[in-house]
């Protein structure tokens, strides 16, 4: 935790360093008052206080058990976090060309069958079910156009 | 009487057949999640803004408020029976609720818990409707000064009320308020912070941030720590829900304390139901002339907490749709729902939406009806509906979430937006960042800079605008005391520490 707050707090630094310089450009006022740069210059101002703040009290403080700790899950719970998220972003590169019904179809059978292990028989049914469910709602209920793909479906 | 008139006004719009239905989902849907553990009021609230999109204002809203205080109720029924709160606001629940249940005595507790939800949910409903109006009536007056100092004094209680570590739910909100400063700043035509996307140009969407932002990172923060199947063996029957007249008695004042004290702190911005039911307890406690029996299942370690989160949900309307200051994730998610429909919470809503207002305060006495029935006789059922596996329910929740970010405007980028803010979300969880703040921070972003910058403009660039106003000098004063508490608190402990 010790280190991921340190990490963090050079990260937010550098954030804060990117916010200043940009509002820096910025007009600073405008003919009335405080222009468009005004707040975030100075967001970026205390964004950069509270970093130096972070880091100033995490190095002082001394390693308590929760310090010596990674905030992070091991590598087996970190690849079931990278396959959810990894899938979803590859579920919304395929939306439009797959189309909603396939692609949410093939995203909730990679989620049960790949990343939960569930029986493959149970992942099918659970896809076809919620691709069904999320249809009738969108798509029917609420008369939403989902994407459809190349065959029109 | 003007109030009278009001109410009626309010349950003719409340009684329609639409919205008395969607009212039932709403809470149908709240005591779902509330049952659940691994999806919150907030998440739900935010899955719900894209379905309700098309809908009516008041029929969207209504359903949402549905799911806060149904979800309220629902969380109860897990703390008590297997001792893992469906929700944050009934951690307190689980400490003497299960313990009654282990006793053999689990129908009193959740028939108190279902009823006391009841008594202290109509309890503030009847509160919001006397106090909501003379405060919007006082808030008129506001101008930009004042309004800057509300909205600075809510996201300064936000960061110091929530969370363990004030310094990161600063960062929270400040990293909010940047945010919420993407796209063209719509005093001046500059575009900000917008990396030359066109999307960005109109600001970071906020259905997308918000579904990212507790959704898809609940989601991640409960994928990675597989659930173990639950089970009750208790068996609960319809009459033995019914508390007796002991536990009535021994129950009658702390659901009377609780209620009113989860009201005040449902007011307040900043603070919600989980600090509500914290101190209910705690004060309970420190009451009774028995404290050392709280804890091993007495009655009233379940009806103060359980009246004072649904007590305090009820209060955070109160601030909500006078002042348009959130107290909390879940109600900041429904004001920015509310900006959405095209519906500006604070002072004005009471005069040009009197339907929408009376007719959402009328859907909560309903509501609340409704809760009691569904979660007296219907018990069996939740607990049955646990049985029903995570893995089988993520899916779910991540591609309703996905689908219904893209419908509202049909368009991928939001999508990205809510990828994005479910990374950062699942991050900042784990690095024990609180996301409320940042929420919060979103939805009154543009109002803070635009109040600021009037005011500015007003004084011709002198702060002392904020400190000479009467109203506006209290609020700043409140927030600055707020901001600082923390840091005394540290330099004190210090001090002391060092002299002895």
């Amino acid at each position: 935790m010790k280190k991921a707050d340190l990490i963090t707090g050079v990260v937010l630094l550098v954030l804060s360093g990117y916010v200043i310089q940009e509002t820096w450009r910025m007009p600073p006022s405008a003919t009335f008052g405080p222009g468009s740069g005004f707040l975030p210059f100075w967001l970026g101002v205390l964004l950069a206080l509270l970093a130096v703040i972070l880091l100033a009290t995490v190095w002082q403080r001394e390693a308590t058990e929760k310090d010596r700790k990674s905030p992070f899950p091991g590598a087996k719970a970190l690849i079931a976090v990278g396959s959810v998220l990894g899938g979803l972003a590859a579920y919304i590169l395929l939306l439009e060309v797959l189309g909603f019904l396939m692609d949410t179809f093939l995203y909730v059978a990679f989620l049960l069958g790949v990343v939960e292990r569930e029986k493959w028989l149970m992942a099918l049914l659970v896809a076809v079910m919620t691709t069904a469910g999320l249809y009738i709602i969108f798509q029917v209920l609420l008369g939403i156009t989902l994407p459809s793909n190349m065959f029109g479906f | 009487m003007d109030i009278f008139h009001n109410i009626i006004l309010g349950f003719q719009v409340a009684s329609s057949w639409d919205n008395l239905l969607f009212c039932f989902i709403g809470t149908l849907i709240g005591t779902l999640i509330g049952v659940l553990p691994g999806i919150g009021p907030t998440t739900g609230v935010a899955i719900l803004i894209p379905i309700t999109f098309g809908m009516n204002p008041t029929t969207a809203i209504i359903t949402m408020c549905g799911v806060y205080y149904g979800a309220m109720y629902g969380g109860s029924t897990t703390s008590i029976l297997l001792n893992v709160p469906g929700e944050s606001s009934s951690v307190m629940t689980t400490l003497d609720g299960y313990q009654m249940a282990k006793n053999g005595r689990p129908g009193p507790a959740l028939g108190m818990a279902a009823l006391a939800s009841f008594i202290a949910g109509t309890f503030a409903v009847l509160m919001l409707t006397l106090i909501a109006p003379p405060l919007a009536d006082f808030a008129v007056s506001f101008g930009p000064p004042e309004y800057f100092a509300l909205t600075f004094m809510g996201l300064t209680l936000v960061t110091s009320l929530g969370g363990d570590s004030p310094l990161k739910g600063l960062i929270s909100g400040v990293f909010g308020l940047l945010v919420a400063c993407v796209g063209i700043d719509a005093q001046s035509g500059v575009g900000r912070f917008t990396f030359d996307n066109m999307y960005l140009l109109d600001g970071v969407g906020f259905i997308g941030m918000a579904v990212g932002l507790f959704a898809a990172s609940e989601v991640l923060v409960n994928i990675e720590a597989p659930m173990q199947k639950v089970f009750s063996e208790a068996k609960v029957g319809f009459l033995s829900l019914f508390p007796n007249l002991q536990d009535w008695k021994d129950s009658f004042w702390p659901i009377g304390r609780g209620s009113i004290l989860g009201f005040v702190i449902g007011v307040l911005p900043g603070a919600g139901a989980t600090i509500a039911s914290f101190m209910a307890y705690a004060m309970e406690k420190k009451l009774s002339k028995h404290p050392e029996k709280f804890g091993t299942g007495i009655i009233e370690g379940v009806a103060a907490p359980e009246g004072a989160n649904n007590a305090a949900a009820g209060g955070a309307m109160v601030s909500l749709l006078t002042l348009g200051i959130p107290g909390s994730g879940t109600t900041a998610v429904m004001l920015g729902a509310l900006m959405i429909h095209g519906l500006r919470p604070g002072p004005m809503l009471f005069s040009t939406h009197p339907d929408f207002v009376w007719g959402l305060i009328a859907s909560m006495y309903i509501g609340n009806i409704m809760l009691v029935i569904l979660n007296m006789p219907l018990i069996g059922l939740w607990v049955r509906l646990l049985k029903v596996p995570y893995s089988v329910l993520m899916p779910m929740i991540i591609t309703i979430s996905a689908v219904g970010v893209y419908a509202t405007d049909n368009n991928i980028f939001d999508m990205w937006v809510m990828f994005a803010f479910g990374l950062i979300g699942y991050v900042m969880r784990k690095l024990d960042y609180p996301p409320a703040p940042m929420v919060l921070a979103l939805v009154l972003g543009p109002m803070v800079e635009m109040s600021l910058r009037q005011s500015l403009t007003i004084s011709h660039g002198s702060l002392a605008i904020f400190f000479t106003r009467p109203i506006s000098v209290t609020l700043t004063a409140i927030a600055l005391v707020s901001l600082f508490a923390p840091l005394f608190r540290i330099l004190r402990n210090k001090y002391w520490r060092g002299e002895s």
